[in-house]
């Protein structure tokens, strides 16, 4: 871990690793691309990256399976992500660092209080309110105390992963825990979320590569992701797209479409409503992702994904349960329950009518006894 | 309510019958309704349910196609029938009426209506062919027409004959009763009328309108069933064919003056009760009678011309060549819709070599002549009629055929009216009359 | 879990709207078809099986005007035709509805390519306007009018026109425009019952069982 603050700049750190101006230059020129950054922007980009003094970073891990950071440290270029580690200044993180016990929450006290209001503070995992908090704790501290008092001086906080994002598999019913995103928690903070299960490693990357360089938000969704990775639904830049076009869908995992790679919305893609980079910047370095490699998208960087229906029943499947799913002799049950219903109320009404009818003939029939016309 | 014999025997010239009964618009109003409430039934309500307002039966009625007047659409005249039933009787009648979805129907809706009801529809069926979802038109129209009896609003004329025939016999005074008339018209054509006999097979009736105005063609009847060899009566008690408690929408009265048909075919043991020339008058006895008698009729009924067709295609009827020229065939309404006598007549009429020119919409698509439905005795209802059978009568001269024939009384009467009206020279000559005149015996020439 | 729009219109919106579609359905045909039959006492013409047996024929040949109508009213029968079959091709032969309905009935079946579903939709749209034009331009047409026939027309309109924006992404998110739809299809359901829709209904047997009643006296139909 490399020590904060002034000292070598990122461009005479990475002179000293041997990173020449170009192909720093080509580096950041991509990212702008893949931020759908305007091509000045490339170049304005490592001007200012090389000039500028390494940010402090404070990665804090909640209740996370470590997916998360795991995707980030992961990045697959080796050459450039690692740089990036030494572009910033990673001052704190539970998973890296050597320090334990109180030297660590010292080093975070110490952190925080020399780059109050300027730090980037990185979230994962979600943050647990049952049980006043005892669900995840260090040195006594609930999550969400640690995280309100990170908060305070942080310059923008990225909340990566999706349980950071819109509290995750944490958050899904039952929801035992009581996790929260640090969205729910945090209110008077910048906040990017980078959502995914995990996200994808260049998204973290680039994300946090643009907020450095520029030192502003990126154009955020309604749901405060960065447009530039989630401002597509994988359905829309789905290579097998055209299948479900054409209407060819598989209908099982090893069928003949399956083995074509035909579309898989009946399989229970959720394309069509997630938003990510999967299909375009792909996972691994663009190796694949899951629909490529024949699983349909599970929809894991939107909110309540796990809530939202099977991943294995086609989207427009009628969703009656709250588990978001419907099997047949649930709907079965509906109908005969509704329309029995119906039969009975409808009976009621034709012998209410037959009733008025049959007074209203006893009445005329009355009147022929008597006789008059 | 049936008279006994020496009622009926009495001279009926000067019966007194009471005046049609002056209603208020509020009794007008519940008069309606009862009569509404009264013929909704599954399939009145059925089929109030499935119009869609689409407008095709427009295109089917002679109203509407010789006026281009959107108020003759057939379903727009069973309106007020349609409201007051969602209003009172369908599923959300309830919803209706607190809401005022539908607004209570009005005695000045009655009165509008009593046009459209009685003076624009000769209740001849097209309407009912036409329509996509299949509804009877006519049926709901003949319905609310009785709805419109029950509210008072029944036309002078028809109700005034309905209640004179109720009572009487005879839907109108006549110089000598009918019974007389028909014993001189035997003897003026030298035909025997056999009268009240009984164990017969066939019991005739006759239209009134034949006995006023075309004797030949009550004579013609008699003599084909003499011809015939069938043993056949007339009954002094249930003479006359046409029913106008029918036309006048009392379904009381039709059942009444149904029943005094019924009682004299079953107490002369006929095996068929014979309808000559008149469309309404076999209608009401073959579709209608056995329901308002209360069970199967224990006789049948027949059209003439059907009984006459099939005693043709048994051999039993041989008929010479006819010189009437070309001729042209008036459909009557209740015989080709409503009881599907189609082929009978033009049966005959080839037999008779006679060359059939037809109208462009013949058949079970003719056009009425414009009478039907009690409509020619409605003064009122006359320019609109004669209006509309201008269609009728250019479809008759684009035939050019030499005679225009018929087998019902009234197209007879209306297009003689219309004769006169139009000055023209376009009558209608009786199928009946014509077959008479060209019966073959077996053994000796005609 | 908390509900976004999407997830109300497809969950608990839908589960109401098909509960009311269903028992409204059924209350309302039961309403009528329970009250007095009429029994025909009169002698019928044809046998039992020879007019019930036209009565279905009716079914098909009620579809399309007799000859002798069809100068005055074919073009509007056409009219009316085609867009209901462009209606049922969109609804029945469109892959997302497919599965919809066969989650419903437990079965699916083969489908269109979206692409034409598209052109179908556009044709569809047209007619549909043109239907308007004409129940608001026929004299006739117009005076049998009333509110039933011009809201059902709209929430038919709705339908469809959500179901364009949400394939062309037109107007708004994707999410909000699918929610949009279903919401509107939901309307549909909860409206069906109660106004001229029912109609989908009634045709066939209403078809079959007044031209049954015909047959039975040798009446054409």
């Amino acid at each position: 871990m490399s020590a904060s603050g002034p000292g070598l700049t990122v461009g005479e750190m990475l002179r000293k690793h041997g990173v020449s101006r170009r192909g720093f230059i080509k580096y950041c020129t991509a990212t702008a691309s893949a931020l759908a950054l305007p091509p000045w922007m490339g170049a304005a980009m490592a001007e200012q990256l090389r000039n500028a003094p390494r940010p402090s970073v404070v990665y804090l891990s909640f209740q996370e399976c470590t997916g998360c950071f795991e995707a980030f440290t992961r990045s697959f270029s080796p050459t450039i992500e690692h740089l990036m580690f030494d572009i910033i200044s990673l001052d704190y993180d539970d998973t890296l660092m050597a320090a334990s016990g109180t030297a660590a929450e010292s080093a975070l006290a110490s952190v925080m209080k020399e780059h109050f209001g300027r730090y980037v503070l990185i979230v994962d995992g979600s943050i647990p309110t049952g049980a006043s908090g005892a669900y995840c704790t260090s040195g006594g501290r609930s999550a969400e105390v640690i995280l309100r008092e990170a908060a305070k001086g942080a310059a923008v906080i990225l909340a990566v992963g999706t349980c950071s994002a819109f509290g995750g598999i944490p958050f899904a019913d039952p929801n035992p825990t009581g996790a929260w995103p640090v969205s729910a928690i945090v209110g008077d903070r910048p906040i990017i979320n980078v959502s995914g299960c995990p996200p994808i490693p260049e998204v973290i990357t680039g994300t946090l590569l643009q907020y450095v360089t520029t030192g502003s938000l990126p154009d955020l969704d309604e749901n405060r992701r960065p447009r530039a990775f989630y401002g597509n639904s994988i359905h829309d830049r789905c290579y097998r797209r055209p299948f479900y076009d054409e209407g060819k869908f598989a209908k099982t995992f090893d069928d003949e479409g399956a083995r074509n790679g035909w579309c898989l919305y009946e399989l229970g893609c959720k394309g069509p409503t997630t938003y990510n980079a999967c299909a375009t910047v792909k996972w691994n370095g663009g190796t694949s992702f899951p629909i490529e490699s024949g699983h349909g998208c599970i929809g894991c960087s939107e909110p309540g994904f796990w809530d939202k229906g099977s991943f294995y029943t086609a989207q427009a499947a009628a969703d009656f349960t709250k588990s978001g799913e419907t099997r047949p002799l649930e709907v079965l049950e509906f109908a005969g329950a509704t329309l029995t219903v119906g039969a009975v109320l409808g009976a009621g009404s034709a012998g209410v009518g037959r009733l008025r009818q049959h007074r209203s003939e006893l009445d005329e029939v009355a009147q022929n006894d008597k006789g008059t016309p | 309510m049936i008279l006994d014999q020496a009622d009926s025997l009495a001279p009926v010239q000067r019966v007194a019958t009471p005046e049609q009964p002056v209603v208020t618009p509020e009794q007008q109003v519940a008069g309606a309704m009862r009569g509404f409430s009264h013929e909704i039934g599954a399939m009145s309500a059925f089929r109030l349910e499935s119009c869609i307002h689409c407008g095709m039966c427009a295109e089917a009625c002679h109203y509407y196609i010789a006026t281009e007047d959107p108020q003759y659409t057939p379903i727009w005249k069973v309106e007020p029938f349609k409201q007051a039933y969602k209003r009172e009787a369908g599923a959300f009648a309830p919803l209706f009426r607190l809401f005022g979805w539908k607004r209570a129907v009005t005695a000045d809706q009655l009165a509008k209506w009593q046009h459209l009801l009685f003076d624009s529809c000769n209740l001849c069926g097209r309407c009912s062919l036409i329509c996509p979802m299949g509804i009877d038109v006519t049926e709901l129209i003949e319905q609310a027409r009785r709805a419109m009896f029950d509210a008072g609003l029944a036309p002078k004329e028809l109700y005034r004959k309905a209640q004179h025939q109720l009572l009487t016999g005879q839907p109108e005074a006549s110089d000598e009763p009918y019974r007389e008339q028909l014993i001189g018209i035997g003897k003026r054509f030298e035909v025997e009328m056999p009268l009240d006999a009984v164990g017969v097979d066939v019991m005739l009736c006759v239209p009134r309108t034949d006995i006023e105005h075309y004797p030949e063609a009550v004579a013609a009847l008699a003599r084909v069933m003499s011809h015939l060899g069938v043993s056949f009566t007339f009954r002094s008690d249930g003479l006359v064919a046409e029913n106008y408690g029918h036309y006048a929408g009392s379904q009381a009265w039709q059942r009444a003056i149904s029943l005094r048909l019924i009682e004299q075919a079953i107490a002369c043991n006929a095996k068929t009760l014979l309808v000559p020339e008149c469309g309404h008058a076999y209608a009401v006895l073959r579709w209608e009678a056995a329901d308002l008698y209360g069970k199967p009729l224990p006789f049948k009924v027949q059209a003439a011309t059907e009984y006459l067709a099939a005693a043709l295609q048994a051999g039993r009827l041989k008929l010479g060549a006819a010189d009437v020229g070309t001729a042209t065939f008036q459909d009557p309404c209740q015989l080709v819709r409503k009881g599907g006598v189609t082929e009978a007549p033009r049966q005959l009429m080839k037999a008779m070599g006679i060359e059939v020119h037809e109208m462009a919409d013949n058949g079970m698509f003719s056009f009425c002549c414009g009478g039907g439905g009690g409509v020619v005795d409605i003064e009122s209802a006359k320019p609109l009629r004669y209006r509309t059978m201008e269609t009728k009568l250019r479809e008759i001269s684009a035939t050019g055929a030499k005679t225009l024939m018929t087998s019902c009384s009234d197209c007879r009467h209306t297009f003689d009216d219309a004769e006169r009206h139009f000055d023209s020279d376009r009558s209608a000559s009786s199928l009946l009359e014509i077959v008479a005149r060209n019966l073959v015996d077996e053994v000796s020439a005609p | 879990m908390t509900l976004d729009l999407l997830g109300f219109a497809r969950g608990p919106a839908l589960k109401a709207a098909l509960a009311i579609f269903c028992a409204g359905v059924v209350w309302r045909i039961a309403a009528f078809a329970l009250l007095r039959i009429r029994r025909d006492l009169n002698r019928p013409r044809t046998s039992m099986l020879k007019y019930m047996s036209m009565g279905v024929l009716a079914i098909g040949t009620r579809s399309w005007p007799h000859p002798q109508f069809v100068k005055r009213t074919g073009a509007g029968e056409a009219l009316g035709y085609s867009y209901h079959l462009g209606l049922f091709a969109i609804l029945l032969l469109f892959g997302p509805h497919i599965e919809f309905l066969g989650s419903l009935f437990g079965f699916t079946w083969p489908g269109l390519p979206s692409g034409v579903i598209t052109g179908i939709s556009a044709v569809t749209l047209t007619l549909f306007l043109g239907v308007l034009y004409r129940r608001v331009t026929s004299r006739v047409i117009r005076m049998l009018s009333n509110f039933d026939d011009y809201f059902s027309w709209f929430v038919t309109m709705l339908v469809m026109v959500t179901g364009m924006a949400t394939t062309a992404h037109l107007g708004a998110r994707y999410e909000t425009l699918l929610a949009l739809h279903i919401l509107s299809v939901d309307l549909l359901l909860v409206w069906f019952p109660f106004g001229k829709l029912m109609h989908a209904f009634y045709i066939f047997p209403s078809r079959a069982i007044n031209s049954a009643i015909l047959a039975r006296k040798g009446a054409p139909s």
